[in-house]
């Protein structure tokens, strides 16, 4: 009796202690580290095995960066998420580059460029000698090519989806009225010339956004490959593995064009869902860098002296998003009496570790064109009720808030914010139900519309306001997330992008963020910094204020 | 004289037969000290769950972004949350939710397992084959694994998890059952019901399941504890109870990344959870000793 009695206690603290380990993160355990002998990461699988390289054998530098989801696909014209750039930055490079400290453009696959007088030719001089991972040569056939089966609806390498961030960025594809690129020809092997429809004033910084990396084309036309799984392009390291929400494995490109770049052998990304347990793999040496930092952890970070913390104001905004084509959040009292119950600090202090900037409009005030005379509502319950009364909706209405469980830099605890946000709106009669859906769902969900209240954020790729303003509020554009539909505001956004008087331009952004407060398509909430961790011996890593798109070509350790 | 006072004995006997192994099982319970203790947090359990709106200061969803992770105090007996809650009232209103989703997962797999084992035990064949093929298939799965794609499919949210744990523990009871019956259909009484042209639905309920009563009480009890285990690992997992419900899985998951700088929002939570599996551990268990024959003392 004794014995059978001893069995079934040691049997309930067997499972409390298995309930101890879920508590403790999940974190499954990884059979590679820094130091750790390098045969077991590559797959035999690989196309381009790590092996093979001339370099592989002469060090061992691996470095594992911890992140919280996985990339969604590694063909940046498919994508704009920041998992997928992460990534695809190390593999494929852009002409230009944005430079965070001239806030313009630097070279980069672009050695040198001219622009015609009338703003309508770019002729873009092409480094030479430069070669793709799969060895073709990169030269101005190649990115045209590239160009041609973005803008091409009839190319036969043209997505079956299309590629919405090109639509959005470049006014449609090949025949729309709006399309800015009238043509690209090849000057020669290593001159291309872009022919613009229309002067563009943000036309450089466009080329300079991690999704139009120029790939090889001889592996685009390889169609028994699927690039979105297995991208070539001419950057730093070669994609050589990727196991589904587990780890992408990427390693040295020996014949990378810049000299002495880059510096590591390896380069893992890590898949660590939960924050605690990605902070605890960094402490323990189990990976070497970080993003996804829970602002609360930033002390324990500064604190602790074998690791060190890059950040960087981030040129975001993490916001409550509308429906506004379901109602009841197609009436703009709806959504001012909403907006009316959003308490900012709060928020920022309780769920950012206050280390955020209450958001007035959807764009940083470091941007050009930022309307600084507007001011923020105030919290005022009765406000909002007797605007919901206003609206039809006296006894309020039931409702969901959408977010999700992958920490953001610009929402870093989306459900926890959602939850604060439901109890708000409980004060006003609004019965806010809330769902949390993981990364790559959640994205589906938000391009479908398939949504309600949600909270979201945006993290522009240049400084510049078209880049922010455009994708999120123009019509039918697939990151207008709210559906939000203003005549207005989108001749407004068009007349931006043209628009060569730089006075004139910024006023023309200043009005649309006064006719964006008072629709309220969007509440924004914070501009919050962006975090990334690492280990002492990690050197050369810049943060970039335009997020989760740093090169590590210049990234050691030691 | 010899016959009459047989008879009075008789009946006498039968009376004290029909409550008999409640009563000797309620017995052996207070002589049991471990399971007297499970059954006082049980009861604990139970009454707060009860009065939680007599006990409790707060409402359990009423936050306060500017105390938010403070500390266990006067006004905050377990400290607050990140959303600025009193944990104390959570914990309270908690106990609801927990011993709601034990309690009517048990009885739900209880229900549809009994049905399912007696049919299978009592007519064999292939009722016997269908639903004891039925049970090895959800046996074969790892119960929480299963659970989790039940949720998964239904969508997340108390009651589905509560149907979930409930299913996963259908064939656990429905075996049970099964093989009690195909043992009990041999015996003498039955066999005399049979004769003399009772019929099947009347032996099935009126004298198999009596018999049955002891092991489903105690495999019940047990099976509570593991119910409400299983209901925090999947609000923990974001697949039960939503927010603001104050589930203890739930409120578990939602705190640990404070776990360092706030330790009670976890500790109580976690706590209370123990308690409760434990309780009701307790008391299975010794229902189990009190209830084996071969356990009995003489």
């Amino acid at each position: 009796m004794e014995d059978m009695r001893k069995k079934t206690i040691v049997q309930t603290f067997i499972g409390l202690f298995a309930f101890a380990i879920i508590l403790s993160g999940c974190s499954s355990n990884t059979n590679s580290n820094s130091n750790g002998s390098k045969g077991a990461e590559s797959s035999p699988s690989a196309s381009v095995d790590a092996a093979s390289s001339p370099s592989a054998s002469k060090g061992n530098k691996i470095l594992i960066f911890g992140r919280n989801s996985d990339s969604v696909g590694l063909d940046l014209a498919t994508t704009t998420d920041g998992e997928s750039y992460r990534v695809a930055v190390n593999v494929l490079e852009t002409l230009v580059v944005y430079d965070p400290t001239t806030k313009g453009v630097s070279p980069k696959l672009a050695e040198s460029w001219t622009v015609s007088d009338d703003g309508l030719t770019y002729t873009f001089k092409l480094r030479q000698g430069i070669k793709f991972q799969d060895g073709t040569d990169f030269n101005a056939e190649a990115v045209a090519f590239n160009f041609e089966r973005w803008m091409d609806k009839s190319n036969p390498l043209h997505n079956k989806d299309g590629f919405p961030y090109y639509e959005s960025i470049f006014g449609g594809y090949k025949g729309d009225a709006q399309h800015a690129i009238a043509g690209i020809t090849v000057a020669d092997p290593y001159t291309v010339q872009f022919k613009l429809t229309k002067p563009i004033s943000s036309f450089l910084s466009n080329l300079a956004i991690p999704n139009f990396g120029i790939a090889s084309p001889e592996a685009l036309k390889d169609t028994s490959r699927d690039f979105n799984k297995s991208p070539v392009g001419t950057g730093p390291f070669l994609l050589t593995d990727w196991k589904a929400n587990d780890t992408i494995t990427l390693a040295n490109n020996p014949n990378y064009w810049q000299q002495g770049q880059p510096k590591l052998d390896k380069l893992i990304f890590k898949v660590i869902p939960d924050q605690n347990a990605r902070l605890t793999a960094l402490q323990t040496g189990e990976v070497d860098m970080i993003d996804g930092v829970n602002p609360e952890d930033v002390r324990t970070i500064l604190q602790n002296g074998d690791l060190q913390l890059f950040d960087t104001p981030s040129l975001n905004v993490g916001y409550l998003g509308f429906n506004t084509a379901k109602a009841p959040f197609d009436n703009v009292k709806v959504r001012e009496a909403i907006a009316g119950i959003v308490d900012k600090q709060a928020l920022i202090d309780a769920f950012w570790a206050g280390t955020a900037t209450p958001a007035v409009n959807a764009i940083p005030p470091v941007f050009m064109g930022y309307n600084g005379d507007i001011k923020d509502r105030t919290v005022d319950l009765d406000k909002s009720k007797q605007l919901l009364s206003e609206a039809g909706y006296p006894n309020g209405f039931k409702t969901t808030i959408w977010t999700t469980s992958a920490s953001r830099i610009y929402m870093p605890n989306g459900e926890k914010v959602a939850q604060a946000l439901q109890e708000q709106l409980k004060k006003i009669n609004i019965d806010a139900q809330i769902q949390t859906l993981e990364w790559a769902t959640y994205i589906d969900k938000l391009i479908s519309h398939d949504t309600d209240l949600f909270l979201s954020g945006w993290i522009s790729d240049t400084a510049d306001p078209d880049n922010f303003l455009a994708p999120l509020f123009s019509v039918d554009n697939t990151y207008n997330f709210s559906g939000y539909k203003n005549e207005e505001v989108n001749k407004l956004l068009q007349q931006g992008q043209v628009e060569t008087d730089s006075a004139k331009r910024e006023q023309e952004y200043r009005d649309i963020q006064e006719l964006l407060f008072q629709d309220a398509p969007v509440v924004p909430i914070a501009h919050a910094k962006y975090f990334v961790a690492a280990a002492k011996g990690v050197s050369g890593f810049v943060i970039s204020p335009t997020g989760a798109n740093e090169s590590f070509a210049d990234v050691d350790m030691n | 004289m010899m016959e009459k006072k047989k008879s009075s004995y008789e009946i006498q006997a039968a009376e004290e037969g029909t409550i008999l192994p409640l009563h000797s099982l309620w017995r052996g319970l207070r002589a049991n000290k471990l399971a007297m203790a499970g059954l006082t947090v049980l009861v604990f359990f139970i009454a707060i769950a009860i009065f939680a709106p007599l006990i409790t200061p707060y409402a359990y969803d009423q936050g306060d972004l500017l105390n938010t992770n403070r500390p266990p105090s006067y006004k905050h007996w377990f400290g607050t949350d990140y959303g600025g809650r009193d944990i104390y009232t959570r914990i309270v209103y908690g106990a609801r939710l927990s011993l709601w989703v034990g309690l009517a997962s048990v009885l739900i797999s209880v229900s549809v397992g009994s049905v399912m084992g007696l049919l299978a035990g009592y007519y064999g064949r292939w009722i016997d084959m269908l639903n004891s093929r039925l049970f090895d298939i959800l046996l074969a799965f790892p119960s929480i694994l299963l659970a989790i794609a039940i949720v998964a499919m239904l969508g997340p949210s108390l009651q589905n998890a509560l149907l979930s744990i409930a299913i996963v523990n259908v064939p656990t009871f429905g075996r049970l059952i099964r093989s009690k019956v195909v043992s009990l259909k041999e015996e003498d009484f039955i066999l005399a019901a049979k004769s003399i042209g009772m019929k099947d639905r009347r032996i099935l309920f009126l004298h198999i399941l009596p018999n049955c009563l002891t092991p489903i009480i105690v495999t019940g009890t047990m099976a509570i504890g593991t119910a409400i285990l299983e209901a925090a690992a999947l609000g923990f997992l974001g697949m039960g109870a939503q927010p603001p419900q104050p589930e203890w899985g739930k409120m578990l998951a939602d705190s640990k990344d404070y776990l360092l700088k706030a330790p009670w929002t976890v500790l109580f939570p976690g706590l209370s959870i123990m308690l409760a599996v434990i309780g009701f551990n307790l008391v299975g268990d010794g229902l189990r000793d009190i209830s084996d024959p071969r356990m009995k003392r003489g």
